[in-house]
């Protein structure tokens, strides 16, 4: 049956070999403070880790055309959930209380009486 | 196709320890069965994706609303445990790749090493997920043990308000000791995630078992290894998600 595709244990073991090297440069990177960009490092490299077991340990390299369309446009689906959870919150006013962490917290930011029980 | 005359397609077994496949009666031929069912998997896995892709979305939303929160909680998990099982994971995602194609090639043995290597895998990971959340129950991080504490039925003061909603516990504090905002938020973030996402683990190692009561009959060779595969694709979705759920719970960005 020429649809079948088997890979090389060599093949394999590279991939793993690389997705152990990324996971070291996640837990790397996250030591070294770029701010903001750390968030986007992180999930820059996640999503090559992702790649590489989406592209050869599930073979998709080498899947049909429909089962490529069929899986990755869960992400495309995924992307406009994102897009526009995100965008609501980046667009509400800034003033508003459910924002006030936003800014960094101070040392001396002392916590809200909680209005109801004090329990535990 | 007449009825009368039609026969079932039946796959040869490679060999004497291999039994033969006989492709379901409502498929015309073998690659028919494999892309069929191989499409319908796909589909199953593009609806899992999701499934946490709803879970992550909370979690950005609020990590953007609460970042301190979500600092302070990560710094109380064990960063170390979280990259062990991410590794094993990684490693069982190798083991498996590496049993589909023993079932492509007909090497009977070795499937059923690497399956049972790959169940080896989930078993370490939950171990130490237990230990984990243990650690965390002990420490009242969790939301669970107290989630009907402030619940009335009677229709009382408080009435339906779960503490998995509430900021009842204080569960965390920044540096100087003061509560942090919403601390209960990050853990019943992190515990809806993993908890989910273990599950899975869970499920895959029973489908793993199931391939190998298969494997031991011989009904997975060269010429039939569809739910091997399919199986694969399961448990290497598995570690497709927590490769995303390390960083953003454990290192928290």
């Amino acid at each position: 049956m020429g649809h079948h595709h088997v890979s090389s244990s060599a093949m394999f073991t590279n991939v793993l070999i690389v997705l152990l090297i990324l996971t070291a440069v996640t837990v790397i990177a996250s030591r070294i403070d770029f701010g903001p960009a750390n968030m986007l490092i992180a999930m820059l490299i996640a999503s090559v880790k992702a790649s590489l077991v989406i592209l050869f340990f599930m073979h998709m390299k080498w899947d049909t055309a429909i089962n490529k369309i069929v899986f990755l446009s869960s992400f495309l689906f995924l992307s406009l959930l994102f897009i526009f959870t995100l965008a609501d919150q980046a667009t509400r006013r800034i003033d508003h209380p459910m924002h006030a962490t936003k800014a960094k917290v101070s040392k001396e930011w002392a916590y809200p009486k909680p209005a109801m029980s004090e329990k535990h | 196709m007449s009825h009368d005359g039609h026969h079932s397609v039946v796959i040869p077994a490679p060999g004497p320890e291999f039994v033969p496949h006989t492709v379901a009666h409502h498929f015309d031929t073998p690659v028919q069965e494999f892309q069929s069912a191989k499409l319908g998997f796909w589909l199953f896995l593009a609806t899992e994706i999701l499934l946490f892709g709803g879970l992550f979305a909370a979690y950005f939303y609020y990590h953007d609303l609460y970042p301190e929160t979500f600092r302070v909680g990560g710094q109380q998990l064990d960063w170390k445990l979280g990259a062990v099982n991410t590794s094993v994971l990684l490693l069982s995602s190798w083991t498996m790749a590496m049993g589909v194609r023993s079932a492509q090639t007909s090497q009977k043995q070795k499937t059923m090493l690497f399956c049972a290597l790959t169940v080896l895998g989930a078993v370490i990971f939950m171990v130490i997920k237990f230990f984990e959340y243990k650690a965390k129950t002990e420490h009242g991080l969790f939301v669970f043990p107290h989630m009907f504490d402030n619940y009335q039925v009677d229709g009382s003061s408080n009435a339906g308000s779960l503490a998995w909603f509430t900021d009842v516990h204080n569960v965390m504090v920044d540096e100087t000791g003061a509560p942090l905002l919403h601390g209960h938020l990050f853990f019943a973030i992190y515990v809806t995630m993993t908890a989910i996402h273990g599950l899975h683990v869970i499920i895959g190692a029973g489908l793993i078992l199931w391939i190998m009561k298969g494997v031991a009959k011989g009904r997975f060779h060269a010429g039939y290894y569809l739910p091997v595969d399919l199986v694969g694709l399961y448990w290497h979705l598995v570690d497709l998600i927590w490769i995303f759920l390390f960083p953003l719970l454990y290192l928290v960005p």
